[in-house]
């Protein structure tokens, strides 16, 4: 098993989960709790026998167990195909639905318990959300949209924009604030979007494919500008995408859902490296793996360790296969793996690296 | 071989409706009631209707007085307001509005519409009109906008308001007035309520399709910024669906002003609707037309108004609006008590009197052409169809009697088409014809009721299923025991006359519209107008020329109902998908093998959703077309109206609405099956 170090030794440090959710189910149809409780005794708590006898009485199991924490400063990307659950699942979190069963911890807080009242507060203070289709207010000008969560809290005119415009440049739509969402592009919508989504500094940040309704080159645009923002913000973030190249870019680590059900969570590299089954094989399937898997994933820790030639850099252990490849293309002997100190700690096979890349043309 | 024939819904409905006639036609010389139902068998529901209701509208009564009484001090003080301000002022006014909402255009709409008023010498009586609709509207705007918040709410009511308000849409006005005028007595004032009540449903459903519409991401969006409800609904949801809510508002003000100007006919107070009851009873009908186009330009302005709010418009400068205001200040100023009494001007008269000369010439020259076209049209059209070809066809209409041997001949001839279409694979058809034939030899008026019971229950059950089938026969077995069946039948033969008049011409001009851009240019104005002026002032122009009778209700009806059709057709040709169209073309289709095989099928739905509309418009119509001289359910409704009887205006009221629901859930279900079975949804 290849494990990504150096992101995973940081990211289980972190003591209380921002988002901890234990088998989350959201059941559509008539008196979905019991139902599902029924279901879940008959079946004896297996989650797939629960599902086929919720849909052979003609409810639909929209989310199914899904079990998953999402930590403090981490991209948390939920992956799948439309109708495999994701935007219901992010909305159980927010509350926009209700859930069936299972609990949902936010800093330890049971928000399946929340009243409506301490749910307002949440969402006034510690929840942002950025939507698919940008939900603009069509009658507000993009000042009033992004200081609406600023006016729902009570905050006077002269303070709610001052902070508006500090997001408004931060999106980098300086200028625009007195247009109206009908006059901007696609893209300056969803800036807008982010913008509100961040007005009153929400500590946990929803985004619901943020960029699926865009142009793909106002897309990467958009994810770089995204990634620059978090990179400063660090935000909590659990972010919702079908395109996988889009998750492997962003995401800390990713969760693939199927059907409702979450198969597998992992950072990009296991995603790509190690598929649990073939329907996620088949999503990275078109995905250039070089570009993600790292030369820890192919060196074998040799009886003896040649010390790296002089005239030919050594590989680090942290580069990724197209790198390496491109560095030793003209060997053919084990090439010598450095870390971080420079220290000598393995080989690699260019064969091996060859084939790594090769496996999935096969 | 039957029974494989009779396996399709349509071949089965279809063949039993012509069992149920050939038994009928068989029984009927020796059973006289299966035509006429005897009154021994009715049951007394007219009375007991009336005491009922009667009885809630008594305990009702000093409620409903002491309203009265206290709505009476908001409509007299904004009707002496109104006519007692300077014309210059109130001209003045309007114009900046026009200007406020739409520029120049309506401005000038404005302040040209107020002096046709002014100079037509109605200014007084038109002041009085407005004055019930501007506290009525208020009234109906409040009541509707809260159903259809109520309603939005909670989703528990959404669907039986939504039923309640599909009722209330097909009663018909007069049978509104009825217990309005027993519940608050004589006067403007049952005019005002009656207005307020038939005005409320527009609002209510715009308001409801409009918080239904706003964007789910909006809705949760207003959500995720931790508004409240209250925040949500006020700050978010309602100014989103702003524009649909400005619909309704401009359906609003032209209901009111539709029922107000109706509501003359239970006793006017010097307002316009009146003045065209009287000037249209003294026969003067130049008088008429010329108070009946107050009535239009007043439609006109306010619906265009009200309309140009619905839709995105520019901001206009200010500063004219308050030009406008100053300068309608500045010349009432100036004119104090200079001006002449509004009710002297009259430049118009001339040529009423012009318009009355003429007419009086023109019916005196042609008054044998018009003879012509009205009994051409009664003898060899509505009188065969109401009372049968075996009844109609005498020496006097026709020229010669109908006699047994025709009879024999006419269903020989419809055997054999029958047989022939059935050969050539159209079973439905064939049989269809043959009990088209069997109802024109009979005439409506005269079907025995069994037949009607089991043709509709058949039709229902081909358009919706068991449930639909048995809705309608219940409210037809209703209608039969409430001793309202034979002028149910007098009805249904004038609706069904004039709306068969209405889908073949509505549809040949929707066609022509859609195939010539020049057509339609002519023709989107007249439906524009067509559908804003009141259903009252459709009376004048029929009376003109034709007088009294069932042929002028059947012109004013079709006049009316025609629109929807024109409309509706037009709009399913000319929306064909344009990637259909391309693949028609590069099959090397011709133009009017498009129009068959691609736009006419395609726009099916639609055309029968048109043609649902005219339906209800016809229904309609013919409550109002009793003025003028129909039998059946709308003369009893209105003879109801007249003596205050609430039992038979409520039974006859619910009667026509049971008969306008049939017809509409009828062609409904056939136009959702054609929606469906071309893959559209919605």
């Amino acid at each position: 098993m290849s494990t990504d170090k150096s992101s995973a030794a940081s990211l289980s440090e972190a003591a209380v989960p921002v988002i901890a959710c234990k088998g989350l189910w959201k059941v559509f149809g008539d008196a979905p709790e019991s139902k599902l409780q029924d279901a879940l005794t008959q079946s004896g708590g297996d989650a797939r026998a629960a599902a086929d006898l919720l849909i052979k009485d003609g409810m639909i199991a929209a989310v199914r167990d899904a079990t998953f924490e999402v930590h403090a400063g981490e991209i948390f990307v939920i992956m799948g195909l439309s109708g495999s659950g994701k935007s219901t699942m992010i909305r159980c979190i927010s509350r926009l639905m209700e859930s069936a069963g299972g609990s949902i911890e936010i800093d330890g807080e049971d928000i399946l318990k929340a009243s409506p009242k301490r749910l307002i507060e949440l969402r006034r203070t510690k929840l942002g959300m950025v939507f698919q289709h940008f939900g603009l207010f069509p009658h507000m000008t993009v000042l009033d949209n992004v200081a609406f969560p600023l006016k729902m809290q009570g905050q006077n005119k002269q303070t709610r924009h001052a902070r508006a415009l500090e997001v408004i440049n931060l999106v980098g739509l300086e200028g625009r604030e007195n247009s109206y969402p009908r006059e901007l592009s696609g893209g300056q919508r969803q800036r807008v979007g982010i913008a509100r989504s961040l007005a009153a500094d929400p500590e946990l940040w929803f985004l619901d494919e943020p960029f699926s309704a865009l142009d793909p080159l106002i897309r990467r645009q958009l994810q770089d500008e995204f990634l620059g923002i978090q990179s400063r913000l660090k935000k909590s973030i659990v972010f919702i995408t079908h395109d996988i190249a889009e998750a492997l870019k962003l995401a800390d680590r990713i969760a693939i859902m199927r059907d409702g059900e979450i198969i597998q969570i992992g950072t990009p590299t296991e995603i790509v490296l190690n598929p649990v089954d073939d329907y996620v094989r088949e999503f990275s399937r078109d995905v250039a793996k070089g570009r993600h898997a790292r030369v820890a994933s192919v060196m074998t820790a040799a009886k003896t360790i040649p010390a790296p030639k002089k005239g030919q850099p050594a590989l680090r252990l942290d580069m990724t296969l197209e790198d390496a490849l491109a560095s030793c293309i003209s060997t053919y002997k084990p090439v010598t793996v450095i870390d971080d100190q420079g220290k000598a700690i393995g080989v690699v096979d260019p064969g091996d690296l060859a084939a790594a890349l090769q496996v999935e043309a096969t | 071989m039957l029974t494989a024939i009779f396996r399709e819904s349509g071949a089965r409905a279809a063949g039993l409706s012509l069992l149920a006639g050939v038994i009928c036609w068989i029984l009927v010389p020796y059973v006289s009631w299966l035509t006429v139902w005897p009154t021994a068998w009715t049951l007394p529901t007219t009375q007991w209707i009336g005491g009922g209701v009667g009885w809630f509208l008594e305990l009702m009564k000093p409620t409903g007085r002491g309203l009265a009484y206290l709505l009476e001090f908001p409509m007299d003080w904004t009707r002496l307001t109104l006519v007692n301000t300077p014309w210059p002022m109130t001209i003045g006014l309007v114009t900046a509005l026009g200007w406020y909402i739409g520029g120049w255009r309506l401005s000038a709409l404005g302040a040209v519409g107020l002096a046709f008023v002014l100079a037509s010498g109605y200014w007084n009586e038109s002041m009085s009109t407005l004055s019930l609709v501007a506290i009525s509207v208020p009234l109906a705007l409040v009541i509707g906008g809260a159903i259809g918040l109520l309603a939005n709410e909670y989703p528990r009511f959404k669907g039986p308001v939504q039923s309640v308000l599909d009722v209330m849409q097909t009663i018909p006005t007069f049978a509104y007035l009825t217990p309005l005028l027993v519940l608050f007595g004589f006067g403007p004032v049952v005019g005002l309520i009656a207005s307020a009540i038939y005005a409320a449903p527009p609002m209510a459903r715009n308001v409801i399709l409009g918080l239904e519409r706003v964007d789910p991401e909006v809705r949760e969006a207003a959500i995720m910024s931790g508004g409240t409800r209250t925040q949500q609904l006020f700050q978010v949801e309602i100014p989103t669906a702003s524009q649909q809510i400005m619909v309704g508002v401009n359906q609003c003000l032209m209901a009111a002003l539709s029922m107000v100007i109706i509501a003359a006919v239970i006793g006017g107070f010097n307002d316009i609707g009146w003045e065209v009851l009287l000037t249209m009873r003294k026969a003067q009908f130049g008088q008429a037309l010329l108070a009946g186009l107050v009535i239009v330009v007043f439609a006109v302005v306010i619906d265009r108004m009200s309309g140009a709010l619905a839709q995105q418009r520019q901001q206009h400068d200010k500063r004219v609006v308050w030009g406008l205001i100053v300068l309608g200040i500045v010349a009432s100023l100036l004119t104090w008590g200079q001006l002449p009494n509004v009710s002297d001007y009259a430049f118009f008269d001339p040529s009423a009197e012009y318009v009355d000369r003429s007419l009086g010439a023109f019916t005196a020259a042609n008054g044998a052409a018009l003879d012509g076209i009205k009994n051409g049209a009664m003898f060899y059209m509505l009188l065969p169809l109401r009372i049968g070809l075996d009844d109609a066809v005498l020496t006097f209409t026709w020229g010669f009697d109908w006699t047994a041997g025709m009879t024999l001949g006419l269903f020989a001839v419809a055997f054999a088409v029958g047989l022939l279409l059935a050969w050539r694979g159209h079973v439905v058809g064939g049989i269809l014809t043959v009990v088209a034939v069997g109802i024109l030899h009979t005439g409506v008026s005269q079907l025995p009721w069994p037949f009607v019971m089991v043709g509709i229950g058949a039709v229902a059950w081909v358009s919706g299923g068991r449930r639909l089938s048995i809705i309608c026969v219940a409210m037809l077995v209703m209608i039969l025991l409430s001793d309202l069946w034979e002028r149910s039948l007098l009805s249904l033969y004038l609706c069904g006359a004039a709306v068969f008049a209405c889908a073949v011409l509505g549809a040949l001009t929707g066609l022509l519209c859609a195939v010539s851009p020049l057509a339609w240019r002519i023709v989107q104005p007249i439906c524009d107008m067509l559908q804003t002026i009141p259903l009252f002032v459709f009376l004048i122009p029929v009376l003109m020329f034709f007088q009294i009778g069932e042929f002028s209700a059947f012109l004013a009806i079709i006049a009316y109902a025609i629109v929807p059709m024109v409309r509706y057709t037009r709009h399913g040709l000319t929306t064909t998908p344009e990637d259909l169209i391309e693949a028609a073309v590069s099959s090397g289709a011709t133009g009017p093998q498009i129009m068959r095989e691609v736009r006419i099928p395609f726009a099916a739905p639609t055309i029968l959703l048109g043609l649902n509309q005219t339906i209800l418009y016809a229904f309609a119509m013919l409550v109002i077309a009793a003025l003028i001289g129909t039998t059946g359910l709308g003369q009893s409704i209105y003879l109801a109206l007249g003596k205050a009887d609430v039992g038979l205006g409520l039974a006859a009221g619910a009667a026509m609405a049971m008969l306008a629901m049939i017809a509409d859930r009828l062609v409904q279900g056939f136009a959702d099956e054609q929606r469906k079975a071309l893959g559209l949804n919605g």
